[in-house]
């Protein structure tokens, strides 16, 4: 089925799954475009949805479907592959069952820098090789759409850098979408254009990446020896009450931008020793626990 | 007609595996260990020397001769009702046990091709261990010179172990399914010796001839006096059997969930 190339690649409609009474998945609707990293955990057609759908390029996914599934590469869970056979035996599996052009298997193990180990056995590499092939064998039919689950799995951080360059370039390029989860939100925030936040099951907050900085709070962070007397002395003298307390000397002042002058003056006027004034941007780590009520 | 492909990656998902030489190995010394049980009681005098494999070799009642060994072959087939089993364990429970098969199930492929694939790649392989021990065990017995050789016999002998093979063959797509539901190795190789076991037990009371792990022990006639055809009836439940296999197979590749 022809897609245009504004519509989604992928769309779910009140994609639910439970385990049991365990509710994994709970109603969740949402939409990936063409040329989007996007961070959500989601499901392939290996698991069946209790209700709602799933639809790959305008096509209801089922499994084993063929003309969508061809158009996908996935890294799903952890990076396996068949340990008896080499680098090169593995994706020539992988362009066998996709239909690919026989250059396809050197294509991607140079996009993946494994040239040197592409007649080693899989069982041989270490973690981030095998996180490299698996890379390798997602992208090895040049999918449209990527779904990658912890993508940066196992790589050192030369290779974290490199991948999050090579998932750009697809999706700046090729206009590949990346349908990305993870739970390091650091990696997340670095990678991804738009973000669904998931708290138990439910899509709590689907938002861009720009939306997320406008969205995240920032505050000062103050390091002070009384703590209790700072907040006394804040509240009393320059009415800033939006403050918490965090250790034992810390404190954030959430309305308190653009005093940073006055804040200083101040406690340091009444004795207090100051150690620590500065800026504090919310991170997606945050701003999740923030949203999902869960302490940091 | 299953994709070229398809099979071609089945059959190179198995180079460098221990397995293909170690079921052959494992397969393969049967002739050989019934060859020299033959020869123990073609020379009594050595026999004897040899203490107790001697004496065991006698009171096992073998004759020296062709006919005692291809009863003995008959009987060694039925290793491998379990060395199949495991087989089927292996190429199925594999891709559960390395997590290869949330990748194998997004590939753009029918699923129920990779069940059939497998299958005949088991086939395949079965079909070849068993060529190998009739060969291995003719040449075992030339080797021996053993007397009572005739051209019927051996034409009789071979045609019940093909039909005991195909027998065991027909059970594969059960261990199968087992091994898909199991997610995994143990679970189908558990079922195959619990399986074994029922089928001795019920082999020997006379209902034997209804349950499908009896009729393999009663074709070698192991428990119960030895089923010279195989009745009817337990074609129909060997063929029962085996299309339930299929499909059983199929449809828990194609729609269970895979949450590894």
């Amino acid at each position: 089925m022809a897609t245009m190339p504004n519509d989604p690649v992928i769309r779910t409609n009140g994609l639910a799954k439970r385990f049991g009474d365990v509710r994994a998945v709970d109603g969740i609707n949402l939409n990936v475009r063409r040329g989007e990293i996007y961070g959500f955990r989601m499901l392939l057609g290996l698991i069946r949805p209790t209700s709602g759908d799933v639809m790959l390029f305008g096509t209801r996914l089922k499994p084993g479907n063929q003309d969508a599934m061809r158009r996908v590469g996935c890294l799903v869970e952890t990076a396996t592959s068949y340990p008896n056979l080499t680098v090169r035996e593995n994706l020539d599996i992988q362009r066998r069952l996709t239909g690919s052009p026989r250059n396809a298997v050197g294509d991607a193990i140079a996009l993946m820098g494994l040239e040197q180990y592409a007649d080693r056995r899989a069982g041989h590499l270490s973690l981030g090789n095998k996180q490299r092939l698996a890379l390798a064998r997602a992208l090895l039919h040049q999918p449209e759409l990527l779904v990658l689950d912890e993508p940066a799995n196992g790589l050192d951080p030369a290779g974290i850098i490199e991948v999050r360059g090579l998932l750009r370039r697809l999706t700046d390029e090729r206009g590949v979408a990346v349908f990305m989860s993870s739970h390091i939100l650091a990696e997340v925030a670095h990678m991804a254009d738009r973000i669904g936040i998931v708290d138990a099951g439910r899509l709590v907050e689907e938002l861009g990446i720009d939306e997320l900085r406008s969205k995240a709070r920032s505050c000062l962070s103050v390091a002070v020896s009384d703590p209790a007397k700072a907040v006394a002395l804040l509240a009393a003298r320059l009415k800033i009450t939006l403050v918490e307390q965090t250790g034992e000397h810390g404190l954030r002042v959430y309305d308190g931008h653009g005093r940073e002058a006055e804040i200083a003056r101040i406690l340091v006027s009444e004795g207090l020793e100051l150690t620590r004034l500065c800026h504090e941007e919310e991170d997606l780590e945050a701003y999740f626990m923030r949203l999902t009520g869960g302490k940091p | 007609m299953i994709p070229w492909n398809v099979l071609v990656t089945e059959v190179v998902k198995l180079r460098r595996t221990k397995i293909t030489w170690l079921s052959w190995l494992a397969f393969s010394v049967m002739p050989i260990a019934g060859g020299l049980f033959m020869w123990i009681v073609k020379e009594p005098e050595r026999a004897a020397r040899l203490g107790l494999l001697g004496q065991k070799a006698r009171l096992a009642g073998f004759a020296a001769d062709w006919s005692g060994y291809f009863t003995f072959l008959l009987q060694a087939e039925l290793a491998g009702l379990i060395l199949a089993s495991v087989i089927a364990a292996y190429v199925f429970g594999r891709e559960y046990s390395e997590g290869t098969a949330k990748n194998m199930l997004t590939l753009p492929v029918s699923r129920h091709w990779f069940t059939t694939a497998k299958l005949v790649v088991i086939l395949g392989w079965w079909i070849f261990l068993t060529a190998a021990i009739v060969a291995e065990g003719l040449f075992v017995g030339w080797f021996l010179d053993l007397p009572g050789f005739s051209p019927s016999l051996m034409v009789e002998s071979v045609r019940r172990i093909l039909i005991e093979a195909l027998v065991i063959y027909l059970l594969v797509p059960v261990v199968a399914w087992i091994a898909v539901l199991g997610r995994g190795y143990l679970a189908p190789l558990g079922f195959t010796l619990f399986m074994l076991l029922l089928g001795n037990i019920l082999g020997a009371t006379g209902w034997g001839k209804w349950f499908p792990w009896s009729i393999v022990p009663l074709v070698a006639g192991i428990s119960g006096p030895r089923m010279e055809t195989v009745a009817t009836g337990s074609i129909v439940v060997l063929v029962l059997t085996f299309i339930l296999g299929i499909t059983a197979t199929i449809w828990q590749v194609r729609w269970s969930d895979n949450t590894q």
